[in-house]
């Protein structure tokens, strides 16, 4: 059964007729060719590497058909940086050594996306923000650190500029 | 003029984040190719049983099914296993047969045993679902001590019994050792299984034509020796194979060492089908198959005098190697290692060690971080800090008094071990606990219901295996090798053989690279992963990467210089050599005269681009490869770990308050990499001791094939782990860097262990068995208490 959707990603709009049972994940990296976003286990909705922002709100990528998403508006690690200048987030995780062999990285970065508009501050918090994601790599103390740094980077910022970062 | 390293030591921002942080990275899984198929396995649901019949007719009807194959139609690329691809170990052993697979029986939950093609991933589900496999249940063996009896099922029958591999390692005379001993500690120490499960998956992706041969992606941490193995396996020439690991992959810890079945049926489809075809295991694939590591059972024996000095160690291991049928490892060479690796940081003159490897109807062993060593490690040190207790001494002290001293130190079993300094260790990490007033704090906390402990570990770490061990072993080399190439814009390229995952060997090497030649590290970008364009090695495990693959880049940099400082004296119409130059700044500079000097790029676009510049009768081209063996038998650092933490009685649940990490790096490359890759390894073991396991139940079902059930810590699991450097620069490397963090996941279990056990003195519980979970820990209070 295949039905016509339309789903913007990063702020291009993909109108495809897709199997009705595609997940949204493989939409993400197999028909609009987004690879940055992972696949860590078989839909348990446990790793968290697919993790992308669906209408502001972090979600997990193998745990929604394309369908679902019909109209929504997808943002993944793609549509992070602007330009050449990359997003706070990805600053703090390349300066604190956030990153090990990268497989997690979209997850945390588009989960930290949601966290950064309205963060807060204690390592408990870091922590329990970023919990859906399993890193194997890092022991996740970088990932704290590359956290806070991003934090103060955001909080630095000037109202307008804070807002330029965070579009959805 | 050789000046000190300008880069060495610095924590610079990693050069290979900037594509990860953006989402281009390349991971197996991104690679797609015209006419590409997709291939998928039938396991079995039975842990032993006779295959009966396979009705494939369904899944072949199937619109969008290329093709299903079943055991019969492999048979004729015989065994998988040959003397290349088996370890050659002294003990007995015993060799499985097996195809990519299976034949008539199968012998684990999730044994391929036939496989289908299909034009995408959907399909290919569907089409498994449908194929048909009739079985006969067979007897089973789950429990490796049952594998040992006289009436338990056989795996393999023409074996005559379950023993994949047997070696007795005696050394000095432990039998004397024990008749002087003053107190005796004994005890059976068992370690579950449990391992490395990297965050992606195994795949790969086969192309064949008669031309070129076969190409294969594949997730490895050794391309180069996958290539000559299935050269030799597909009866293909050399020249014929080409292996790539993708510029990216998401982590191994030592999974993806081995040569698995399931690649070599894509090798094969890829040739019959002529169509590239591409596998990716999924995640309950994955739990069922890789990652299965450890799983040992000790019974050790601890002879000792009054004064705590240990006289001497017997061990029986037992290894369940489940299935045994992967290529290379086999399941028996992590024991095997293990047990060689037992005595480690101690200095224990007499030694009877007896291995026993059986099979058993389970997932063969995988390699994972902390080879092999991982069990012992928990059961050494655990039994020394029974005899701690036992005879009222310090559990630091004990350690100390018999820690391995003086260095270059050769163990019993022949183990070499080049530098190090425990008691350095030991005084940082008891400094950072404040452990002097700890005991105070302790008896404080006791008093008021508190159950507080601390629990230390100490070990040697495996820096980098040189050929003198490999060879024998595995039958490859320990070398490191790079070729460093500079190309006609001063820029250099490095070629290393090894296949880096997250190690950061895009930034170190390309640090020490600059820092011998004057330099940025910008200036300087790594390649690796390819076997038709980089130098043959061994690949990416036992932490080789800063010890053996580093310094062969050294040595190849520093190899350039004297052409370099020929081509600079000529173009400045002088005479020089060498020593008459530094390379700094990008510039090679007249040490007298430090207003005379050539620009780096400019000596690279003669030798390269303008070579009529050149001094008469020099060869074009500047470039070097250099191998690398250290001049010794084993590189090791010496580290103390240390955990501090607080016990609940009524639950048996615990929190580490504190793990402090007390590592050796040798001379730090990165530190900031360095710190990275000990907190991976601590978090690694904080798991796999704590609250991984692969439970198989009486059945021989596997009972942790989700995420959900294999519980890999998350950021709210495991505490903030403090590293502290204590680095002692190894006398065998050219910049004294030492390798880590593949034996560090080792240090955990018995700190933690020891830590609770230390908690609970007042309860006198004992902990000989992994993992710690508060169930167990409850338990153990339970009968504790009972007993009382
Ligand atoms: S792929 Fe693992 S949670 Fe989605
Ligand atoms: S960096 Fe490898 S899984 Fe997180």
């Amino acid at each position: 059964m295949k039905r016509s959707i339309s789903i913007t990603i990063n702020g291009e709009v993909y109108e495809e007729t897709v199997d009705q049972r595609l997940l949204l994940v493989d939409f993400i990296r197999e028909v609009a060719g987004l690879t940055g976003t992972h696949v860590g286990c078989s839909v348990e909705g446990r790793c968290g590497a697919c993790t992308v922002v669906l209408n502001g709100k972090a979600v997990k990528a193998c745990l929604l058909l394309a369908v679902q998403a019909d109209g929504a508006s997808v943002l993944t690690i793609e549509g992070l940086a602007k330009d050449d200048a990359l997003h706070p987030i990805q600053d703090g995780f390349w300066e604190k050594h956030g990153l090990q062999c990268g497989f997690c990285t979209p997850g945390l970065l588009m989960t930290l996306y949601e966290f950064l508009q309205n963060p807060k501050h204690s390592d408990e918090e870091i922590r329990t923000a970023m919990s859906g994601v399993i890193c194997r790599c890092t022991g996740y103390v970088h990932i704290v650190e590359a956290v806070k740094h991003a934090i103060a980077t955001v909080e630095a910022l000037p109202p307008e500029e804070r807002k330029e970062w965070f579009p959805v | 003029m050789a000046t000190a390293n300008a880069w060495v030591g610095q924590s610079i921002k990693r050069k290979e984040d900037h594509r990860l942080l953006v989402g281009e990275g390349q991971y197996l899984p991104d690679i797609v190719l015209p006419r590409m198929v997709v291939m998928g396995f039938v396991r079995s649901i039975y842990a032993h049983a006779k295959i009966t019949s396979i009705d494939t007719t369904q899944a072949a009807a199937l619109p969008g099914v290329r093709a299903v194959l079943t055991g019969a139609d492999v048979k004729h690329l015989g065994s998988v296993l040959s003397d290349m691809s088996t370890p050659n170990l002294p003990g007995e052993t015993n060799r499985p047969i097996f195809w990519p697979l299976s034949i008539d029986e199968v012998k684990y939950v999730g044994d391929p045993l036939a496989v289908v093609v299909a034009r995408d991933k959907y399909t290919l589900e569907d089409a498994i679902e449908l194929v048909d496999v009739e079985y006969e249940p067979l007897d089973i063996v789950i429990d490796p001590e049952y594998a040992l009896q006289a009436d338990a099922p056989r795996l393999y029958p023409d074996w005559g019994d379950n023993v994949l591999y047997h070696q007795h390692i005696p050394a000095g005379d432990a039998e004397a050792a024990f008749a002087q001993a003053d107190l005796v500690i004994k005890e059976r120490f068992r370690c579950h299984r449990t391992g490395g499960q990297p965050m992606e998956t195994r795949g790969c992706l086969a192309t064949y034509n008669p031309g070129e041969g076969l190409t294969l992606w594949l997730t490895t941490q050794r391309p180069h020796i996958k290539r000559h193995l299935l050269a030799e396996y597909l009866n293909l020439p050399h020249s014929q194979v080409r292996v790539i690991m993708p510029k990216d992959m998401g982590g191994a810890f030592g999974t993806k060492a081995p040569l698995y079945r399931e690649e070599l049926m894509a090798c094969h489809l890829a040739m019959k089908l002529r169509r590239p075809v591409k596998w990716i295991e999924n995640r309950q694939e994955s739990l069922m198959n890789v990652g299965q590591g450890r799983d040992q059972i000790h019974q050790l024996e601890l002879a000792l005098k009054k004064d705590g000095t240990i006289l001497g160690l017997r061990d029986r291991i037992l290894a369940d190697c489940g299935d045994a049928r992967t290529a290379i490892y086999v399941g028996f060479a992590m024991p095997f290692l293990g047990a060689m690796y037992l005595i480690n940081g101690y200095d224990i003159p007499n030694v009877d060690i007896d291995l026993t490897c059986v099979v058993t109807n389970k997932a063969c062993l995988t390699p994972s971080r902390a080879f092999g060593s991982f069990a012992g490690r928990f059961a050494l040190d655990r039994a020394v800090e029974m005899a701690a207790r036992a005879l009222e001494i310090d559990p630091v002290e004990i350690r100390l008094k018999n820690a391995i001293k003086t260095f270059p130190h050769v163990s019993a079993v022949g183990v070499h071990v080049d530098s190090g300094d425990f008691p350095g260790s030991f005084a940082k990490a008891c400094a950072a606990l404040d452990y002097d007033n700890f005991r105070q704090e302790q008896s404080e906390a006791w008093q008021n219901g508190r159950y507080l402990g601390v629990g230390f570990s100490m070990g040697v770490e495996i820096s980098g295996v040189p050929s003198e061990v490999l060879v024998p072993m595995e039958r490859q080399p320990g070398f490191g090798v790079a070729t460093v190439q500079f190309d006609a814009h001063g820029k250099v390229q490095v070629a290393e053989g090894d296949s880096p995952h997250g190690q950061g060997h895009e930034t170190t090497i390309a640090q020490v690279v600059a820092g011998e030649l004057g330099l940025s590290p910008e200036d300087i970008y790594v390649t690796y992963g390819d076997t038709h364009s980089g130098p043959f090695a061994a690949g990416t495990i036992g932490s080789r990467g800063a010890s053996y693959t580093l310094s062969a880049a050294v040595l190849a940099a520093r190899a350039l210089r004297p052409k370099m400082a020929n081509i600079a004296a000529h173009l400045l119409h002088i005479e020089a050599g060498e020593d008459d130059f530094v390379f700094r700044d990008g510039h090679a500079i007249l040490t007298r005269d430090e207003s005379q000097r050539v620009p780096i790029a400019k000596i690279a676009e003669v030798a390269l681009l303008s070579p009529t510049e050149l001094p008469p009768g020099m060869e074009a081209g500047l470039e070097h490869t250099s191998h690398f063996e250290a001049e010794t038998a084993g590189m090791h650092s010496c580290n103390v770990h240390a955990a501090q933490v607080e016990v609940s009685p009524d639950t048996g649940e615990y929190k580490i308050l504190r793990y402090v990490a007390v590592d050796d790096a040798g001379q730090p490359i990165n530190p900031m990499v360095v710190r990275g890759q000990i907190h991976g390894g601590v978090a690694m073991g904080i798991g796999n001791a704590c609250m991984e396991e692969f439970i198989y139940d009486e059945n021989g079902q596997q009972l942790t094939t989700t995420l959900l059930d294999y519980h890999i810590p998350s950021s709210l699991d495991l505490p903030h782990i403090e590293t502290i450097e204590h680095n002692v620069p190894s006398p065998h490397t050219p910049l004294g860097s030492k390798g880590k963090g593949e034996g560090t996941p080792g240090m955990v279990p018995a700190a933690v262990a020891n830590a609770i056990e230390d908690a609970l003195q007042p309860l006198g519980v004992k902990i000989t068995d992994l993992p710690l979970t508060p169930e167990r820990i409850w338990k153990l209070i339970q009968a504790a208490q009972s007993k009382d």
